[in-house]
């Protein structure tokens, strides 16, 4: 097994930004801090399960959560963009919590939002959260074919080279006794599932079931997103369930 | 009843019917008090002429002095001249079980009286169909607890049921007056202000530090009425004494396990003895300790907050029956129900403060007359000192002394919520009666009005939820909810107490015993040993031995909200490390503790293995001063150490770290980690930090500055998982998110998750909203203590002691020896996924 992260600064824009490498299928890839992939040959960042307007949808049940997340994912994004340089953005599904998020978006985030739409080429990939189209920009659609890779909402064990989101992957490590719980990428020979990107996402713990029909815990590969780094971890160290 | 009032009153004999009738009691009370050969104490008479005066009443007496008679005697008195209709009475009470306990003595000697006064009770035990019933046909005398006034205040009826009340009684309000419960209890008094026209409070409560202030707290919700304050000091002074054990006392740790074979020794001589240990896991520690030198079968039983209801009550019967020789328990036997004759109380490792060593003490022997016996063992050096400190206070009967805080924003928001449940209101009267709550006397018109806004949308300042309002104003400027489900809503939500999340530990067949075999059925329907904090949980994998009721077991899965475990055998098993119970040490036993160490001639009354090595500090480094901090610097295995000693408790001293670290990275001297201990702190660098204290590259009085807890501070709140979880707390309590019950989500963990998230992103967006506001509240006093860090720093100012040492000094030892012991805080965490990462590539590495 052969695994090994480096730290790069790239300057494919007249920007550097920090990203660590992340072969999958036998193309380069660039794992960034916030969750997104940077995929330099095509100048395309990859982001899955944005969740917006999460906190905002309880407010049906009258839980009155801060309606700041939206904001603040959208920022992260445009971060990524300026950071990288990217002009395409694919966002793999969940984009927005429930369907009805589409419409609920407050002035001053649909306007950054458009920002980013107009600046990138964005495609919208359909995920179970939201599977409507809508006209907020871009692309809608059910999955992309990009060199050879797929991108999709939903992992699934039938595709090969296949780059999903869905599950929220988490890894929780312990390490001579203590244990620390983060999002990461999870990845197996044909597969790559990314973390949650929106910053009011939960995860789940890459034991669960729900991984196994779709990555190979034989060929595993787990890099998990420290607070300033990005860290390649071994099945071993891995607890919980 | 029979029992607080069976020690003979005055030393006079009882035979005189004038005598008797001087009591001012009616007949049928008289002849009953007459008829048992008693007399009503002073302070029970006292009660009565208050209360006959139009008074309220504080009554401090010490436990066994017949408190609960002297609250109740007004009543009995006057029911028994005249029969009444309704809600004559409110007892309150902070332990359901106490409510229940107090409820059966009354009902004694009013059947012996043969009055036809109707008790009942209502906790949360109550079947729904009798409070059903309550609510509209109420007792004279109702027993419960705050939160289910907090829950009769918020049906309509409330106006009604409680429109004839007389009287309310608060039983051990020390126990409850400064915490959120009170803020609760005191919001319920306010309404209940509002809604009685002739309401009284009287109050019993153990001897505190300021009386005056409870007194206050009372009067507060009828400014208009007198508050008359009743003392019973007496009884015996209480027997303290101190372990001398033949072994060496340790320098670290808080087990106390040197001491296991005396105690044995003592639990045999002794009748029933109760060893009160600080957290449940030395609860566990110790029980099994006791047990594996238990050769002669001495019954000794297991009691803390962990273990199933079940189990308690097993334990807490055999206890009344006299069947045990010894219970190992926790803070739960702290309060309340008088559990029988006990004979001799036990305190493991520091008493932490001298309030509660005091009543932990009143346990023993309920008879005013003779003293009751405590034995303090000190489970290492520095607890010695402090042992002694609590016997001084003890003798002196000194209290620690806590200043209120205002009440919490987080608590209004749930009563605000319930007001509007029970009836629309007027702000503005409702801003009148809450200023009636002694804990919200000076709160502001707007810091009000932001509550409000919060209950009705969230209150933020991004206007999102204006459509989906719980309340809404009408016409007639009232507030009323906007749906009945909001009602139903409220009351899942009713309470301040917030229990970490918990799984339940079910005892199961193991799939067999190899390690790591994860095939076989697991067994299933095993018995359920009690509850665990998910958290500890969290963090073991299958196979993994710890300590749970005094078992050892293993963890076998996870299933829904259970953790299954079956029994096991293992030499090193992990002990839970609980996240409540940990009290600090009290700022007045600290005080105390840091004069004996300035005052050589103190320490004759230390064992000498403890005044040596006082000297040998003496010696070789300095002894702390009262007001200055001492700070000392070494090397050691090629790192470089700084040690000093606050004595200001774990928590600031882990808060201290967190912030002492942040700046000693941005001087670039590199540090490593910390540890605190409940005295003192030590940090590790990789510079040679105490060569540029000298040569001044670093000062002691900038890296100590009180401005710590400005900027630094809010860097470090931004990322806390201690702020995110008292944040939780506050939003559970708000009603911000639900309170989950049991099958109604998977685990605790996704909440705990949420929650944090919420948290990150309204202290970014919005650091100013009442629920960040109520956080810095909670988070001053609680898991960061930052208030009395703030105190610390003010006092050392200027005064800070620096010694440069070759090498470890004496008084350094101890918290040199909790490295490694107790988890590194904070960043420490992130360090796993480093080290994970190294071994993955050293594997790496090694294969190519």
């Amino acid at each position: 097994m052969e695994f090994e992260m480096t730290r790069s600064a790239r300057t494919p824009s007249p920007q550097q930004y920090e990203g660590y490498d992340l072969p999958f299928a036998g193309v380069e890839m660039v794992a960034l801090l916030s969750g997104g992939i940077y995929w330099p040959e095509h100048q395309t960042l990859l982001v899955a399960d944005l969740h917006l307007e999460k906190m905002s949808s309880f407010a049906k049940s009258r839980q009155f959560l801060p309606p700041y997340d939206t904001g603040a994912t959208i920022k992260r994004l445009a971060d990524d963009v300026t950071a990288t340089g990217a002009e395409r953005i694919i966002a793999l599904g969940d984009s927005f919590h429930r369907d009805e998020g589409t419409t609920t978006l407050s002035v001053d985030d649909a306007d950054a939002l458009a920002v980013l739409t107009k600046r990138t080429d964005w495609i919208w990939i359909a995920g179970n959260h939201d599977p409507a189209t809508h006209e907020l920009g871009g692309n809608c659609c059910e999955s992309v074919a990009l060199n050879g890779l797929t991108l999709s909402h939903e992992p699934d064990a039938k595709v090969a080279n296949q780059i999903a989101g869905h599950l929220h992957p988490a890894a929780h490590v312990r390490m001579n006794g203590r244990s620390i719980r983060r999002a990461c990428f999870v990845q197996d020979e044909t597969r790559l599932i990314m973390p949650a990107y929106g910053v009011s996402t939960g995860s789940l713990n890459i034991l669960n079931s729900a991984f196994a029909p779709v990555i190979n815990r034989e060929q595993m590969k787990i890099s998990v997103i420290g607070r300033d780094q990005i860290y390649p971890v071994a099945r071993r160290h891995l607890i919980g369930r | 009843m029979q029992k607080s009032t069976s020690a003979p009153s005055a030393k006079k004999p009882i035979d005189a019917d004038l005598f008797a009738q001087a009591w001012g009691l009616p007949p049928v009370v008289r002849d009953w008090f007459v008829g048992k050969n008693w007399a009503p104490r002073q302070h029970q008479l006292d009660m009565l002429e208050a209360d006959r005066s139009g008074k309220s009443a504080l009554l401090i007496a010490p436990t066994g002095a017949g408190k609960t008679l002297a609250g109740f005697l007004p009543s009995i008195a006057e029911l028994a001249v005249e029969p009444f209709d309704g809600m004559h009475t409110l007892y309150i009470s902070p332990l359901k079980a106490l409510a229940v306990d107090v409820a059966r003595n009354l009902m004694d000697p009013i059947s012996d009286m043969g009055l036809n006064i109707r008790v009942e009770t209502r906790t949360g035990d109550t079947p729904s169909s009798r409070r059903q019933r309550q609510r509209f046909d109420p007792p004279n005398i109702l027993m419960t607890t705050p939160e289910q006034l907090a829950l009769m205040l918020s049906h309509k009826e409330a106006p009604k049921l409680f429109g004839s009340l007389k009287r309310v009684v608060l039983d051990e309000l020390h126990a409850l007056a400064l915490s959120k419960r009170g803020d609760l209890l005191a919001l319920g008094l306010a309404r209940l202000g509002t809604l009685c026209p002739d309401l009284k409070i009287s109050a019993l409560s153990a001897t505190v530090a300021k009386p005056e202030l409870l007194r206050e707290w009372i009067g507060t919700p009828k400014p208009e009425r007198e508050v008359a304050f009743i003392t019973n000091e007496g009884g015996a002074d209480p027997e303290v004494e101190i372990l001398a054990s033949d072994d060496r006392v340790p320098w670290a740790g808080h087990s106390a396990q040197y001491a296991v074979p005396e105690l044995l020794e003592i639990i045999k001589q002794n009748g029933t003895t109760l060893l009160f240990v600080n957290t449940r896991s030395q609860a566990e520690l110790m029980f099994q300790s006791l047990w594996e030198l238990n050769e002669d079968g001495l019954a000794i039983a297991l009691h803390h907050g962990s273990l199933d209801v079940e189990q308690r009550r097993k334990v807490e019967a055999a206890m009344v029956a006299g069947k045990l020789q010894a219970v190992v328990c926790t803070s739960t036997l702290d309060l309340g129900i008088d559990w029988g004759d006990v004979d001799l109380v036990i305190q493991i490792g520091a008493p932490k403060g001298s309030s509660r060593l005091l009543q932990r003490i009143g346990r023993s022997n309920h008879r005013l007359d003779e003293p009751s016996r405590a034995l303090l063992v000190p489970a290492n050096r520095f607890e010695v000192l402090e042992c002694e400190a609590a016997k001084e206070a003890v003798k002196e009967r000194a209290q620690d002394s806590e200043d209120p805080q205002p009440g919490g924003l987080d608590v209004l928001a749930q009563h605000v919520l319930g007001v509007a449940c029970s009836a629309p209101f007027n702000a503005v009267q409702l801003y009148d009666e809450i200023i009636r709550a002694w804990p919200y006397r000076d709160l502001e018109w707007e810091q009000f009005e932001r509550v409000v806004d919060f209950v009705a949308t969230g209150g933020y300042a991004l206007r999102a939820y204006e459509r989906f309002a719980r309340l809404r104003k009408t016409e007639d400027d009232t507030w009323r909810i906007a749906h009945p489900k909001i009602a139903q809503q409220y009351r899942m939500n009713v309470g301040t107490i917030v229990e970490e999340p918990m799984l339940k530990v079910r005892l199961v067949r193991s799939r067999g015993q190899k390690r790591g075999a994860t095939t076989g059925p697991i067994g299933r329907g095993g018995r359920v040993l009690g509850e665990i904090e998910e958290y500890f949980i969290s963090q073991l994998a299958p196979g993994d031995t710890f300590i749970f009721g005094g078992e050892i077991v293993a963890f076998e899965a996870l299933k829904d909200t259970e953790a299954y475990v079956s029994r096991a055998v293992a030499k090193n098993p992990k002990i839970p490390s609980y996240m409540g119970g940990k009290f600090p040490l009290s700022t007045y036993l600290a005080e105390r503790v840091r004069k004996t160490l300035a005052t050589p001639k103190l320490w004759q009354a230390l064992p000498n293995q403890v005044s040596d090595w006082l000297r040998l500090q003496r010696d070789v480094s300095t002894l702390p001063g009262t007001d200055s901090l001492l700070v000392e610097t070494f090397p050691k295995a090629d790192k470089f150490f700084m040690v000093c000693y606050p004595f200001e408790g774990r928590l600031a001293h882990q808060t201290l770290g967190m912030l002492l670290t942040k700046r000693l990275e941005r001087d670039r001297a590199k540090p490593l980690g910390f540890v605190a201990s409940e005295y003192a702190l030590a940090i590790w660098c990789a510079t040679d930090i105490g060569a540029q204290f000298k040569r001044g590259r670093l000062s002691l009085d900038e890296l100590f500055d009180e401005d710590m807890l400005g900027d630094d501070l809010e860097t470090w709140l931004d990322e806390s998982s201690l702020m995110q979880r008292t944040f939780r707390n506050c939003a559970i309590i708000s009603g911000l998110i639900e309170r989950r019950y049991p099958g109604q989500e998977k685990s605790g963990r996704q909440i705990t998750m949420s929650s944090d998230l919420i948290y990150n992103v309204l202290y970014e967006h919005e650091p100013d909203h009442i629920l960040i506001q109520a956080t810095r509240r909670d988070a001053s006093r609680g898991l960061l203590d930052i208030e009395r860090l703030g105190t610390c720093l003010k006092r050392i100012r200027r005064h800070i002691i620096h010694q440069d040492l070759e090498r470890i000094s004496p008084l350094a030892v101890p918290v040199m020896l909790e490295i490694g012991k107790v988890p590194i805080f904070g960043e420490g965490r992130e360090s796993v996924l480093a080290e994970a990462a190294e071994d993955l590539l050293r594997e790496a590495a090694g294969k190519h």
